[in-house]
């Protein structure tokens, strides 16, 4: 009977497809959703039905109206596939501005190549593609897919618009799911509840949105999801071959992450001794962690293999030890198991790393993590490791991973934890200048600057990746300067859980100070000049998410050549906002100029109307970090 | 037939100057001793993170079962990781690939991982069942990868495989060098001699080892591809062994500015020349004439150009009218092509499908698109050519010889009212008679009659921009400008990229943004947007803003002025070469803000590059009464320029980013 329904669905679908000719012409888009568009979706149809045996199919149509270049990329269609997810059906049709048909694809247009990243040395990613590479505008492409999935722990998603320059007329989205194994979904944008039939032992779910305009990109916005309407789904059980599991809460997910890793953690007994070796006379759980992060560090290195379950599986402590290296599964898993041999317990902690730190949608428990880090609690602390990592000090979570919710499991399942978030009291860059400036307007500096927490993920990057002469060429090239040149650089990196590298660059510049006739204009602000600009908005719709919080403190004393006259000065600057704070002064006394620059950068979200204020306090900013000195020369 | 002779004199020529010194290889696979893990830095680069002890190849021609030849390549390297980030080294990837009938495949591959343990060197072997890895990139492309185990800083590890290929015509190219330093680099060639092979030498350093030697070989080809009894044949011959080697290679660095570092990297490449008996004569590098005829009558180059085609008329039909000239017909036809069709491959010199499939298909390579140009202008009977070339990032390639393999790259030439007009259709934004800057590498060969020889070196070419910038006291007092910028066909296409990809709105933005929040920006317009034949021209109108400050330092060259030297490495190794000659000027009329009086103006000057006046920068004011004009303007007249050069663009620039920095200082009447 199952069976049935789906042909009623499909000769649904066909009416709607074949009704006429001209279904896609584009003179029955409504006016409204022209506007500002480059593409059109003219309709989605989703469905995706999940078996008793938790198998699943995608059944999947859509149709662009491509307006204009801009849209282009939309008559690309791709599909990924892997060892769990294949593609049984892939067609696709272009048609003329009339909604003529002009061709269909065959077979042997559809691409299928390797998908794997770059960073992996396997994986098993595949991506079947095709596009029609037309160009007269506006034209129509639809694309139909089915696909075939072996187990259902990744469900489709559904954000019917896809950009910001693209309206949807209409988007379909449907779930058949056995009513014994309950669908769990969250929307955004989103209010009605979708609509629920019952059908023979199954449920079907529906969402269905019409007529959604495009909408303006704008800077620091919330994530697009938020923005417009959205659904994410899990169903309450699933498997991922031949394992089981449950997204009834977050404790049952973690339980299933768990299972999956538990019982991969025996390590050699010549491993196990040189633990003991190792912490054998160490007093604290620190210094223990500490002396086995490093071993860690010293004796593995990331390889990336990724085939199937083993996405989500980790390989056991014991191929890490004979192959000394892993992905960050292995890499923690093995972390773990050291930590375990001297007696410290930690938690596994699965986490999506990267730009997004307010990724979690906390309502829905489900696979919605990339990356794997190590969490030991440790009396009222907790220290955080980053297990792939051969540089980074133990306890101190980069930007990557730091400030965002994840999920720590044992053998009792799972439970949402923080990682630690670094403020602008953390994020430091306190940077001290010595320099003077010769008859020829040339500068002559002597830098330090400490960078600490995310202010010196990249510097330490940067010192760990590069040889001394590659560093040397990078700091040649990098500094805001017009033409300079780099005497002598230093890096110090004191490791904690706060680290800190220390910069000293000795370097001269040509022309700092620009000489015009008989003034010198210098500017004060040498080498901490926001580079942060906005543009005047009418209206600004969405909420402003500030990322990362920071604190930039400048001092610098540069002396000035003889027989000058101070002409003009920058005026003080104190600023004080809810985004932050802005200090500015510049004094000359006798022939040497001081400089002192504080500005403070908060985290946080705040409403649109706050836009106005934020852009005149950047260009406040701005402004102030380029205001110069004006020397004319006594006569 | 001349010039194959001359080709074999030369290496005749070459083989008498190899020496006979017997310079061994330094090491051998699986002999690694305490002794090898104590260098802890090598003189050689004492900052490099992994040194390559030894990069050995060889390429030997064997018979084969397919009533053929093949290469046998055999690749050994042993690097010693110094520290961290030279873990790379342990990542190897090997491509292999297969048209289909022709292939190269993978044989023989040993990795070991050597590490020093309490004073004793500790083996671990790579499983090469089930570590080795498979990635198959399309159908044409496989990469085989595997990782080394057991790597640790200061671990020696090494690696040996053969690939069998197909290709005998072109070789593989040994690299002496690369981004890692060498202790020694050697390659050896098996040439029988009935195969003539000519080399391609390239790179700054000196041979070590150079050295000729003639044995006997056996050589067994079979054909088991035939249904019927398979034919055998058995034969011996001379075989020249050819040996290179070079100790102490230094790692290539990159530097910006080149066109392609392909062009100075320590290289040899092979490319077969000949066949001679006991196999049939054949030549396969002929004279540039033959070989264009021979293109001209390939099918994946030529032979569909040189046809009728009928079947063009229904789409050229439409195109032309009547009493259209040569040109007008031209430009018609060029820009049909270039607005129906994707080029999705700027690489290749042959077709991969047909005229009438790309049609159909409305995506294909550089050589489809432009050979269907060609095609189609022939068809209404103006005279065209495709025109090959090798592209900046493929290195140049060498004019004289018919070297295929060094070609990447069909244009097309045409006489458009007895002028010789460039086409390629390929850019969606490119204008009539204009190329894309990737065809400025040295000369192209026509594919005609005398195989014409066609300079496109960058020095040809001069990208120009004129900026025109008013500034006055309006009648409202406010103190108001306009700009008008006319830029060349590179930066003109840079900006039609833009506005097509970000929308006109977001290019405004930007424009907007670069001027700072001191100038109020409207009546931004831009002519030409979608006149590709014509340069862009953009103009907009500004207010400043003016808080009746006692002082205004004014900076008259506003965004305009080069605010950063784009030379800034402080060093160079390698030539300069740039994309273009270039020509800037941006003229300034200004009145003085009233109610102030000039205290300061910037003074003249002109400066030259060199004595040749290769580089000009000319900057003069002058002031009358209430108005002020200023004309800056930079020229380089040659885009290449010599490592030695070097120094003088960048102190040139130096003076040019000083210069444009000066402001103009009014003060307040008092």
């Amino acid at each position: 009977m199952q069976k049935l329904s789906l042909l009623i669905f499909w000769m649904a679908f066909s009416c709607q497809a074949f009704a006429g000719d001209d279904i896609y012409s584009v003179a029955t888009i409504p006016a409204a959703l022209l506007k500002d568009a480059s593409v059109v979706k003219r309709m989605e149809l989703v469905r995706f039905e999940i078996s008793l045996t938790n198998e699943a199919s995608l059944t999947y149509k859509v149709a662009y109206t491509i307006l204009n270049e801009q849209g282009d990329r939309w008559a690309l269609f791709q599909v990924g596939y892997d060892k769990l997810r294949t593609v049984s059906t892939f067609t696709g049709t272009l048609y003329d501005a009339s909604g003529k048909k002009l061709k269909s694809l065959k077979k042997s247009d559809i691409k299928d190549e390797s998908g794997m990243d770059d960073v992996s040395l396997a994986d098993d990613n595949r991506v079947k593609w095709h596009d029609f590479f037309y160009k007269g505008y506006p034209y129509t492409v639809e694309y139909e897919m089915v696909m075939n999935y072996k187990g259902t722990m990744f469900l489709p998603s559904w954000t019917p618009q896809e950009i910001y320059n693209m309206s949807v007329q209409h988007s379909l989205l449907q779930v058949v799911c056995p009513a014994s194994n309950p669908l769990h979904y969250k929307t955004f944008m989103y209010n009605p509840p979708p609509v629920i039939t019952a059908d023979k032992g199954n449920k079907i779910y529906q969402w269905e949105v019409k007529d959604l305009q495009t909408k303006e990109s704008e800077f620091a916005s919330p994530a697009w999801y938020k923005l417009t309407p959205s659904v994410f789904l899990t169903t309450e059980r699933f498997t991922l071959e031949n394992y089981q599991g449950s997204n009834a809460s977050w404790r049952d997910f973690g339980k299933f992450v768990y299972d999956l890793k538990a019982n991969r953690d025996a390590l050699p007994a010549d491993v196990k001794q040189k633990v003991h070796d190792l912490t054998a006379g160490l007093k604290t759980n620190m210094e223990k962690i500490t002396v086995l992060y490093k071993y860690l560090q010293q004796h593995t290195r990331y390889i990336s293999i990724q085939l199937g379950v083993g996405g989500w599986r980790p390989f056991d402590a014991k191929f890490v030890v004979e192959k000394k290296y892993g992905d960050c599964k292995a890499l923690t898993n093995f972390m773990y198991a050291l930590l375990k041999e001297a007696g410290i317990s930690s938690l596994y902690t699965v986490i999506r790393a990267g730009e997004d730190k307010d990724y979690l949608i906390k309502e829905l428990p489900g696979p919605q993590f990339n990356h794997v880090i190590l969490m030991v609690p440790n009396g009222k602390d907790t220290v955080w490791l980053e297990c792939t990592s051969q540089t980074l000090a133990a306890g101190y979570l980069s930007n990557f991973t730091a400030d965002r919710l994840a999920l720590a499991v044992d053998e009792a399942g799972g439970k949402l934890v923080h990682t630690p978030k670094y403020d602008y009291k953390e994020n430091l860059q306190v940077r001290k200048i010595k320099a003077s400036i010769n008859q020829e307007g040339t500068l002559d500096a002597t830098i330090t600057t400490d960078y600490q927490a995310e202010q010196q993920d990249r510097i330490h990057q940067l010192i760990n990746g590069l040889s001394k002469d590659k560093l040397m060429e990078f700091l040649k090239e990098d500094i805001d300067l017009p033409t300079y040149d780099i005497r002598h650089f230093n890096y110090v990196e004191i490791k904690s859980e706060l680290p800190v590298v220390q910069e000293q660059l000795e370097l001269d510049a040509s022309n700092y100070a620009i000489s015009s006739g008989k003034r010198l204009f210098i500017l004060p602000n040498i080498i901490s000049r926001s580079q942060r600009v906005l543009n005047e908005m009418k209206e600004r719709k969405y909420d402003i998410e500030l990322g990362m919080a920071y604190t930039d403190i400048d001092t610098s004393s540069i002396t000035i050549p003889d027989g000058y006259t101070m002409e003009a000065i920058p005026a003080e600057v104190d600023l004080h906002t809810k985004f932050g704070n802005y200090q500015a002064r510049v004094k000359l006394e006798g022939n040497t100029i001081s400089y002192i620059r504080h500005f403070e950068c908060f985290t946080g979200t705040f409403p649109a109307a706050d836009y106005e204020a934020l852009r005149q306090f950047y260009d406040k900013v701005y402004k102030a970090d380029r205001s110069k000195v004006v020397l004319v020369k006594n006569q | 037939m001349k010039l194959s002779r001359f080709l074999l004199l030369i290496i005749c020529v070459y083989s008498y100057q190899f020496a006979v010194a017997q310079n061994k290889t330094p090491v051998k696979f699986g002999v690694v001793s305490a002794k090898d893990f104590e260098t802890k830095v090598y003189s050689l680069d004492s900052n490099a993170s992994a040194v390559i002890i030894a990069d050995v190849g060889s390429c030997t021609i064997e018979g084969n079962l397919k009533g053929w030849f093949s290469a046998v390549n055999k690749h050994y390297r042993r690097i010693h990781i110094l520290n961290k980030n030279g873990y790379d080294l342990a990542n190897v990837s090997i491509n292999l690939y297969s048209n289909g009938a022709d292939e190269e495949r993978l044989e023989k591959l040993k990795a070991v991982t050597y590490n020093l343990v309490n004073g004793k060197v500790v083996e671990t072997k790579l499983d090469t069942k089930s570590s080795v890895f498979e990635d198959k990139i399309d159908k044409k492309r496989t990469v085989k990868k595997f990782t080394f185990p057991n790597i640790k800083e200061g671990s020696i590890i090494e690696y040996e495989y053969s690939t069998i290929s197909d290709f005998i015509n072109s070789p593989d190219t040994w690299a002496f060098q690369g981004s890692y330093p060498r202790l020694w680099s050697e390659f050896t060639f098996n040439a029988p001699e009935f195969f003539n092979y000519t080399f391609l030498t390239q790179g700054y350093l000196a041979y070590t080892v150079k050295e000729t030697n003639v044995v006997q070989d056996v050589f067994t080809v079979s054909d088991l591809s035939t249904a019927s009894a398979s034919k055998h044949a058995s034969f011996i011959a001379y075989v020249n062994v050819f040996r290179w080697a070079i100790k102490d290679v230094p790692a290539l660095k990159e530097e910006s500015f080149t066109t392609s570092i392909d062009n100075h990297i320590q290289k040899i490449a092979f490319e077969l020349v000949e066949r001679k008996s006991p196999l049939t004569n054949y030549t396969y590098i002929d004279s540039w004439p033959k070989v264009a005829q021979q293109m001209m009558d390939y099918d994946k180059f030529g032979s569909m150009v040189q046809r009728d085609n009928g079947w063009l008329k229904e789409i050229i039909q439409p195109l032309i009218s009547a009493g259209d000239d040569q040109e007008v017909k031209a430009k018609k036809i060029y820009a049909w092509v270039r607005d129906n069709f994707t080029c999705t491959d700027k690489h290749r010199l042959l077709m991969d499908q047909n005229l009438k499939n790309l049609v159909k298909s409305r995506n294909g390579t550089d050589a489809e698109i432009n050979l269907l140009l060609t095609a189609m202008l022939r068809y209404v009977d103006i005279t065209a050519d495709p025109v090959i070339l090798s592209t900046r990032d493929n290195g140049f390639a060498y004019s004289n010889f018919p070297i295929m393999s060094q070609y990447n790259y069909v244009i097309c030439r045409a006489v458009v009212n007895g002028n010789d007009v460039l086409l390629d259709a390929t850019e969606p934004l490119m204008g009539y008679g204009q190329l894309p800057l990737r065809c400025y590498n040295g000369y192209a060969r026509a594919m005609n009659t005398g195989a014409d020889l066609i300079n496109l070196y960058a020095d040809r070419i001069t990208e120009t921009k004129n900026t025109l910038v008013f500034i006055i006291n309006d009648e409202s007092g406010k103190y108001t400008g306009s700009l008008q910028q006319t830029s060349g066909v590179y930066g003109s296409m840079d900006i039609r990229e833009k506005i097509k990809s970000k929308g006109m709105e977001s290019f405004q933005k930007d424009i907007k943004q670069a001027m700072g929040s001191d100038m109020s920006i409207y009546n931004f317009g831009i002519d030409s947007l979608n006149n590709y034949n014509a340069p862009i021209d953009m103009h907009y109108e500004f207010d400043m803003e003016n808080n009746g400050e006692d002082i205004i330092y004014l900076s008259p060259l506003f965004g305009e002025a080069y605010k950063e030297n784009p030379f800034k490495a402080a060093e160079r190794r390698y030539p300069v070469e740039m994309p273009y000659c270039m020509d800037e000027i941006i003229s300034v009329q200004l009145e003085v803000p009233r109610g102030y009086v000039v205290d300061e103006l910037p003074k003249s000057m002109v400066l030259k590059l060199n004595e040749d006046g290769d580089g000009i920068f000319d900057y003069r004011v002058s002031q009358a009464g209430e108005n002020i004009s200023l004309q800056c303007r930079i020229q380089l007249k040659r885009a290449n320029f010599a490592a030695e050069e070097y120094q003088l663009l960048r102190e040139f620039f130096t003076q040019v980013v000083k210069k444009e920095g000066e402001q103009m200082v009014f003060k307040k009447k008092k």
